[in-house]
């Protein structure tokens, strides 16, 4: 249920931003993966979300994924309850200039395909 | 619950939800927040695009309400080309010419002064609805619980210690607020562009509501530290849809910029 509140607004947030997030992240290293979510930040200035990702060795790499303030994604529908620790997702966005492990989130999809967030990073 | 079943809940809670406010109600207690900012682009707001300005009993200008806008874009883009080069002294160009984004004190979450509390987060004029009202305050939901307060038909004392809001007197001209501010130390950047300016600043805003939905801010910016002469900006906040409200937003609360780019924090963003 928690997804379909989210669904139905996927509309961009209102300009909120705390600073443009092309000083961290780098447009031309797109990354996507899938995961499990291990924890939840729903703080400011933005959001965190880390997701467990096993490649094909079963090696674990815990992703550290940056998004909206709390108002932004309160604004476009989301609650601190849309994204849970253990919901299977595949998150796509672009990576950290200097730590690979850090993304800024451009599309959030869950394990059964639904788009839970589709904006422009760092808003 | 199954999913359908969860869809056609939303559904029939969205239905029996009690209408829209009234006018009137608008800044009433939000019984049913939305937590919107639709901005000029919401039904609703369309709805009340021909009002003219509300007025309190006495005939003042009510500029209550939640506002999105007013402080958002960057000065050199509201001058003309070659503008702000021409007025800036060459110390403050040669340090503005250094000043890049991931040294902004602001990113770093320390306030943002008088012309970014308008900025692109949500803010609240607090009008006190009496005559001759002494006091009137912005509020601003970023950076952490911001606010500046605004003394009206006072004046500034003779040397106020030097502080990020200043101190800000206020009075009607007309159906325009002017807010006169000073007392303004030199640790914020004026904008994100990173103009920089002396503890001599001085600003004079003119708040006019050009009518209900708008509000036109006109701010004359004159630091002779740092310009060789005042110039004049102008910004526009818009009225947020009704039942917008102002959220809590701690800054310092978990604040990772810098860390995935590798950026040093500063010494000067303390």
């Amino acid at each position: 249920m928690r997804y379909i509140a989210a669904a139905l607004l996927l509309v961009a947030a209102p300009a909120a931003a705390h600073h443009s997030w092309t000083a961290d992240y780098d447009a031309n290293k797109p990354v996507t993966v899938k995961g499990v979510v291990s924890k939840v930040e729903w703080t400011n200035p933005h959001t965190h979300f880390y997701l467990d990702v096993k490649d094909t060795n079963g090696t674990l790499t815990t992703w550290n994924f940056e998004m909206a303030s709390t108002l932004a994604l309160q604004r476009s529908g989301w609650s601190r309850k849309t994204l849970q620790v253990g919901d299977e997702v595949t998150i796509s966005g672009f990576g950290g200039r200097a730590v690979t492990t850090r993304a800024v989130a451009s599309s959030i999809v869950t394990a059964d395909g639904r788009e839970v967030f589709k904006g422009t990073p760092g808003q | 619950m199954p999913k359908t079943i969860a869809a056609l809940a939303i559904a029939l809670v969205a239905a029996s939800l009690p209408p829209a406010p009234a006018l009137s109600e608008v800044e009433g207690q939000n019984q049913n927040p939305v937590f919107r900012l639709g901005g000029a682009n919401g039904p609703k707001v369309a709805e009340r695009a021909n009002r003219p300005a509300p007025k309190l009993a006495d005939g003042t200008i009510d500029l209550s309400g939640v506002w999105s806008g007013g402080g958002e874009v960057e000065i050199p883009r509201l001058l003309k080309p070659g503008e702000l080069d021409a007025i800036l002294q060459p110390w403050a160009k040669t340090l503005m010419a250094t000043r890049t984004e991931d040294k902004d004190p602001y990113n770093y979450c320390m306030p943002g002064g008088p012309l970014r509390l308008t900025g692109g987060f949500a803010w609240r004029f607090v009008q006190h609805p009496t005559v001759n009202s002494t006091h009137i305050f912005m509020l601003q939901e970023a950076n952490a619980h911001t606010y500046r307060q605004i003394f009206m038909n006072a004046k500034h004392p003779p040397d106020p210690d030097p502080s990020w809001y200043g101190h800000s007197t206020g009075r009607w001209d007309g159906d325009t607020l002017v807010i006169d501010t000073v007392g303004l130390h030199d640790k914020f950047w004026l904008d994100g562009s990173g103009i920089p300016h002396t503890d001599r600043l001085h600003l004079v805003e003119r708040w006019t509501r050009t009518d209900f939905n708008t509000l036109r801010r006109d701010v004359t910016i004159d630091d002779p530290g740092a310009f060789t002469k005042p110039f004049t900006v102008t910004y526009t906040a818009r009225l947020a849809e009704p039942g917008s409200e102002i959220l809590e937003y701690i800054c310092i609360e978990n604040n990772q910029y810098g860390l995935p780019g590798g950026i040093s924090k500063p010494a000067d963003s303390r």
